[in-house]
């Protein structure tokens, strides 16, 4: 039982750096059907834009924690901005010519580009990331979480919480809801819903940007940090329903719980089986996935 | 106000429009009328942006408007209520209305008073202050109806374009929906009706333009075209 609760607790943190990253898949596909598929690498871009960022401050004497948290906003922008830049090049043009893979190729493209960039500036090696909060596990009866697994649940749920209160609250974030709805009518009431549509890439890299340094701390940093992790987070978004914002979450801690426990009760090298086979069964019963509406083609 | 001169529109290679010339005074009701696939709707998503026309000129207060993203002619004023209804089913009907509203909210065009447009919106349209928080998508298509006409009118527009507001509603919400229409008319909101009750628009318009297979056949003043032989064979059933 110990180990069986020590095990869903690990998954439980991993499971969420996957829903972090899911959600990004989400905010492009809401806007405008089409989906980053160089998300990991802006995983993997974001998490080296910290690692040097927050080097560079613990340079200047100031303590880990504190750097971690200037580092934090740079990070985010830089998410911002390489997500923009994705769009304007690679999906921007095939939006406009209704192009039914262009964007594919292109996001794909691109990410292998910032793949290579990042093997060229930071190596190939894996680094390590200063952690900000004690490596030092904390003990709750018996079952061991590091305080960086607890900071990774807390800052995916704030993000997810935060786009979702902008969303709401802000006229801007009801822009984006209804430019989600329906792209021609949101034109008609005066929005820029190709703004929109860059923004909604800028804010799905700053989503996989922030999962990055979320979780470096806790594995090492490098340039192929950032693949695995995206195409699961994919199947996650599958899994949870690509239109369905609490899907990613229940999605990602499926999938976290189900590797953690596969790696330990039937063989590690199996680990990643179970949510791939989780994808096929959710592929073919039910596409929109476990909690996505059922998406009926207008006419 | 709004004027069209020998517009020609399509979709792809489909030429639908081939060259339309229609003319919106200030103040006027106009309509335009015709049989399915005349060419109505196609009229309206070329003059608010929708779909981008080959040719021709389109101006708005003298200002040309043809070719321009449907955002932009809606910040210079144009609202239209589309064919459809089109409202944004996953907010609620306040949220839609303050969407309607957007480029005055964000700074670009007058802002006014939202909040008291918003409540007029209200006293035009009492079946939506009764639902007001609801979610859009689960009002009746009369509901639905009557919010994308009060979205298009938050903008406070020049001139509003009105896609077939009867359409699918049960005769007595057509009458609500032409009665609402009468008060705007009264408001003085220029506006441009398509209708496929031919003569439950000619009733209440100002001038009336007669579209077939993408060209005028005729035009005139309301009342004119209701006794226009020729428009009563073809559109106005002299059954009735």
């Amino acid at each position: 039982m110990q180990i069986l609760l020590q095990l869903i607790a690990s998954g439980i943190s991993v499971g969420m750096i996957y829903g972090v990253i899911a959600f990004g898949y989400q905010l492009t596909f809401a806007t405008s059907k089409t989906l980053n598929f160089g998300q990991g690498e802006a995983l993997t871009l974001g998490a080296l834009v910290g690692l040097t960022t927050i080097n560079f401050l613990i340079g200047q004497a100031i303590a880990t924690p504190w750097a971690y948290l200037l580092m934090l906003p740079i990070v985010l922008a830089f998410g911002l901005l390489q997500g923009a830049v994705v769009e304007l090049l690679g999906v921007r043009q095939a939006i406009k010519t209704n192009s039914e893979a262009g964007w594919i190729m292109a996001t794909i493209a691109l990410g292998i580009i910032f793949r290579n960039l990042a093997e060229n500036i930071w190596g190939r090696d894996a680094l390590r990331f200063p952690s900000p909060l004690p490596e030092q596990a904390l003990s709750f009866g018996g079952i061991r979480i590091q305080p960086m697994e607890i900071a990774i649940v807390v800052g995916a749920l704030l993000l997810m919480l935060l786009v979702e209160l902008f969303n709401r609250k802000s006229i801007y974030g009801k822009a984006v809801v209804a430019t989600a709805n329906d792209r021609d009518a949101a034109g008609l009431m005066g929005i820029n819903t190709r703004i929109v549509i860059t923004f909604s890439y800028a804010l799905s890299s700053m989503s996989a940007a922030f999962a990055g340094v979320l979780v470096a701390p806790i594995t090492l940093t490098g340039a192929t940090m950032g693949a695995v992790l995206g195409l699961k987070a994919f199947a996650v978004a599958i899994i949870g329903g690509l239109s369905s914002g609490a899907g990613v979450v229940v999605g990602g801690l499926i999938l976290g719980i189900a590797e953690t426990l596969t790696g330990y009760y039937i063989e590690s090298g199996y680990k990643d089986v179970p949510g791939l086979v989780l994808l096929l069964l959710v592929l073919s019963l039910k596409p929109s996935g476990l909690f996505g509406k059922p998406t009926i083609k207008k006419v | 106000m709004l004027k069209v001169e020998n517009l020609v529109a399509g979709y792809g290679k489909v030429q639908v429009l081939h060259g339309l010339s229609i003319n919106v005074e200030d103040g006027q009701l106009v309509t335009l009328i015709g049989s399915n696939g005349a060419g109505k709707t196609t009229t309206l998503r070329a003059l608010s942006g929708m779909i981008a026309p080959e040719s021709g000129s389109i101006t708005l207060g003298g200002k040309e408007i043809s070719g321009l993203a449907s955002h932009r002619i809606t910040r210079l004023g144009l609202a239209h209520s589309p064919e459809g209804r089109r409202v944004f089913s996953t907010l609620s009907v306040e949220d839609n209305l303050l969407l309607g509203a957007f480029p005055r909210v964000t700074g670009a065009r007058p802002k006014g008073d939202v909040q008291a447009d918003r409540n007029r919106m209200f006293d035009l349209f009492p079946r939506l202050s009764e639902r007001r928080t609801q979610l859009a998508g689960t009002l009746s298509g009369g509901e639905q109806q009557m919010l994308a006409m009060a979205r298009a009118l938050m903008l406070q527009p020049q001139v509003l374009l009105l896609d077939e507001p009867s359409m699918g509603l049960s005769p007595r919400l057509v009458e609500e929906v032409f009665s609402i229409i009468r008060r705007l008319k009264d408001a003085k909101v220029t506006m441009l009706l398509v209708e496929q009750f031919a003569a439950a628009a000619l009733d209440v318009a100002d001038f009336g333009y007669v579209l077939e297979n993408g060209r005028l056949s005729t035009s005139g003043p309301a009342a004119e075209l209701k006794n226009d032989p020729a428009v009563r064979a073809a559109y106005l059933g002299t059954a009735h």
